[in-house]
Formats: C-alpha cells, structure tokens, sequence
C-alpha cells in the first residue's frame, strides 16, 4: 500500500509538541469500540488525520487524540489504532506508538477487544498481559508462520504492569461488583477473517489465554524504550464448540459493557502513579 | 490443482478445472479464484482439489477444517464489498457430499515451506491431518464471499478415484 500521506514520527511530536507543551503522564491507546476516560477536564481533541497524516478506516476506530487531566495528571488518549490487516505496513501501524515513545510519554496503556482462548473466562472480564504471541509480523509472509508457532510466548509484564494488577486487586477488594482481572498471554493473529475452530483449539495448546488482531506492535515499539507499556484486553467472546460465533457489532457491545470498569482502572491507576 | 465450482441444488454449475496449473504463486492464482467468486451469482459451494503431503494417513481427505500457517491472509487490504470485513470461516467446510473419504484438518503452509520431520510432527501436535500450499487462502477467499467449501487434498503422486470425481460429477449436473 502507498503511504504517501504518513508523517514522520518526528512531524507527529513536533505537531504534538506545539499543541501541548508538558508530555503527558500517561497515554491510553482504546481499540475496538472500547470507551472510557471520557469528557476529562480541560479536554482538547485533534484527529488523527491531523497528527498522523492518515486515519483509520475500521468500524469503533474513531481515530482521534484528545488531551485532558485525570486526578491532575495530563494523559492522551488514542481513540483508534491501525492494522496490519487494513494492508498498512509496519511502519503505520507502529507509528503512533514510535510518537509516544519519542515525545518521552513515561506511561502507556495499551487495549483490545479479544476472543477468550481460556475456558475459565467470561465475556466482560479484563486480561492484563503477561505475555503474547506474534503470529502477525510482516516477517512470517516471508517465512511462513511455522516459526512464529514453533517459539513461545514473549514474556511483557513490568512495573507498569504490576501497579496495574495492584490497583485492579484493591478495586475487586473493595467492590464486589468489580471482577478480579484475569492475567494472561495474549495471540496476535494477522486477520482479518476471525480464528477457525482448529486454529482456536492450536492457540490453547499453545497456552494462550485471549486472542486478537493488534497490540502486539505497540508492546514490541515500547520494549526496550523509556515507555512502559501494559496491555490489558477486553473479553468480548469466549470461543466454544458450541457457540455461534459473534461478529463485529456483538465484539463492539460487549467491549461497551466491560468499558466502565476498565474506565475505573485507568482512572485508579494514573492517580495511584508516581 | 483443479478446482470447480457446482451447485447441489440444481443451479447453474461452473467449470473452471485445470485453470491454474502451472502457478506459482498464490497471488496471481489467487486472483483468478478471486475473479470466479465475485463475478458468479448462482453457485455457492465450491470444489478444490489440492495436493499435499505430511499425511498421519496416507489417503485422500476431505478437509473439515484448517490451520492458517502461510504467514499472510488474502484478505489483508481494503475490504472487497462482496464480503464482511471480519469474515467467520468457520462452518464453510462441505464435508457430508463425498462420504467415501476421511475427513481431516489442513495445515495450510507458506509455498515452498518444506517442514523437518520435527516440524512435522509438531504440526501434527497442533491438531492438523496433514498440509498443502494453496488451499488454505482460496477457501478464506471463498468464506468472504459467502461460499461453503469442499476441500479434497491428495497425497502428492496419488490419484483422485474416479468414484469421487463421478460423485463431484453428478452433484454438480444435478
């Protein structure tokens, strides 16, 4: 695909830059339909097309960056991401991830809506990473998948992470009508046509907990960098023998109904943050 | 490979067999299947005959599922309008009309991917019967269009009985 329009990196932060002087404590990048940190105080928006030269073309991708305080603290929050299966190469769909990283944000929060590979789970529930599968890198086109299979999983909890798990774990003690998180590895497939039955029985072999299309190039961004990333994904099907097979619009509902309390984990978390 | 396209309730039937011999590579196969779904209206099930090898029993199969191992996905790009963008494809498998042959799962490999016997078995492990290059993406083309599928995979140097071809035959004449 021709990406001709795309800033650079260094012409996002530098957009960045000039509409917000302080980098933000934290920033929050929401996939699939998943809404929270909504109307925050002194709140300031700018599209993605603005920032990024480019905008995403999926349904419950907004594709805009709006500024604005929790508990004091700046945070930016993404409402959209790209894929590699929207046929935009690495280099886009790692690209906001590259700004965060480059514009020196301490703290990023990174989210999905998934399948549930682990029986136990239920649709709803909130799996915080601790590892994942990258079963999507343009590099297997190249060399077939069967490596990416053969390895396994890539270990990503961290700080950020762990104050994650902490702040959910102080939530669940207090209100029994917030569910403890789930912990997990977290397989990231190419699409975009959705996991067959076999695939979904071959990623539980692989002990994989939740399956899903993104994330998995913002972690691999932030490794390394300044930028603690956690991920947690939102549970919007558990895969069953037995069951139908949601589609999009029953992904974009059930990402609605866990959205409040993932609203209440972030807020928690950035202003339990140091 | 061969494929044809037929209906089983005595709709039109498209003959298309032999049409990508001497392919090599998906792509440009691919976009002769591709062209077969999106510009036919009258068939919904279609027939692919594909090669392949790493049997677990050395036979003709009838796949009844995939995995997925080529690395890519036909449908990486713009959305083509003749299907979701999240297509299922899972339940597009016809495996009820050639009752004579097993049934098994497809390990769809990158072409020109030869696995080691230690690959090999590991593929097994992941639940797949046997694997094949091509097959795998034309029946993902195939669920986005909408279309079932009958999958038939033979063992490389082996020949289709001819009682399943004069099955394929009658179904599609009817």
């Amino acid at each position: 695909m021709v990406e001709t329009l795309v800033k650079s990196a260094n012409q996002a932060v530098e957009f960045l830059k000039q509409v917000s002087r302080p980098v933000p404590d934290a920033a929050i990048v929401l996939g699939s339909g998943v809404k929270v940190l909504e109307d925050l105080p002194g709140e300031q928006s700018f599209s993605y097309e603005q920032i990024f030269g480019i905008s995403p073309t999926i349904v419950g991708h907004a594709g805009s960056l709006t500024f604005g305080r929790v508990d004091g603290k700046l945070v930016a929050v993404l409402r959209g991401r790209f894929h590699l299966y929207e046929g935009h190469d690495w280099e886009v769909v790692t690209l906001p991830a590259r700004v965060l990283v480059e514009w020196g944000v301490r703290h990023l929060y990174l989210t999905n809506a998934a399948g549930g590979l682990n029986k136990d789970y239920r649709v709803g529930d909130l799996m915080l990473l601790d590892g994942y599968r990258d079963h999507l890198s343009p590099h297997w086109k190249q060399t077939g998948l069967l490596p990416a299979v053969m390895a396994p999983a890539h270990p990503c909890a961290n700080e950020l992470s762990e104050h994650v798990w902490r702040v959910g774990q102080q939530l669940s003690g207090s209100d029994p009508e917030f569910r403890p998180l789930q912990r997990g590895v977290y397989a990231a497939l190419l699409g975009p046509s959705y996991e067959t039955l076999a695939e979904i029985e071959m990623l539980r072999r692989l002990q994989a907990d939740a399956v899903g299309m993104s994330t998995v190039p913002e972690l691999k961004t932030a490794a390394g960098s300044g930028t603690l990333a956690a991920a947690i994904s939102v549970i919007t099907n558990v895969w069953s023998d037995d069951a139908p097979i949601d589609g999009h619009e029953e992904v974009l509902k059930a990402a609605k109904a866990a959205s409040e309390r993932l609203d209440r984990l972030f807020r928690a978390a950035i202003a339990a943050s140091a | 490979m061969a494929f044809t396209a037929v209906s089983l309730k005595g709709a039109r039937r498209i003959d298309y067999s032999g049409g990508a011999d001497g392919f090599e590579r998906f792509d440009s196969f691919g976009d002769r299947v591709v062209n077969l779904l999106r510009t036919s209206t009258g068939s919904k099930v279609l027939v692919v005959i594909d090669g392949g090898f790493g049997f677990a029993n050395a036979a003709p199969h009838v796949v009844r599922d995939h995995l997925n191992l080529t690395g890519g996905n036909p449908l990486v790009g713009p959305n083509d309008s003749c299907g979701e963008r999240f297509p299922s494809v899972n339940d597009i498998y016809v495996t009820d009309l050639v009752r004579s042959l097993p049934t098994g799962v497809a390990a769809g490999l990158k072409p020109g991917v030869v696995p080691s016997d230690k690959e090999l078995e590991f593929i097994r492990e992941m639940g797949a019967d046997f694997c094949c290059y091509n097959l795998v993406p034309t029946m993902i083309v195939a669920a986005h269009a909408g279309w079932r599928v009958l999958g038939i995979v033979v063992p490389e140097g082996e020949r289709l009985d001819a009682s399943v071809l004069a099955v394929l035959n009658d179904a599609g004449g009817k």
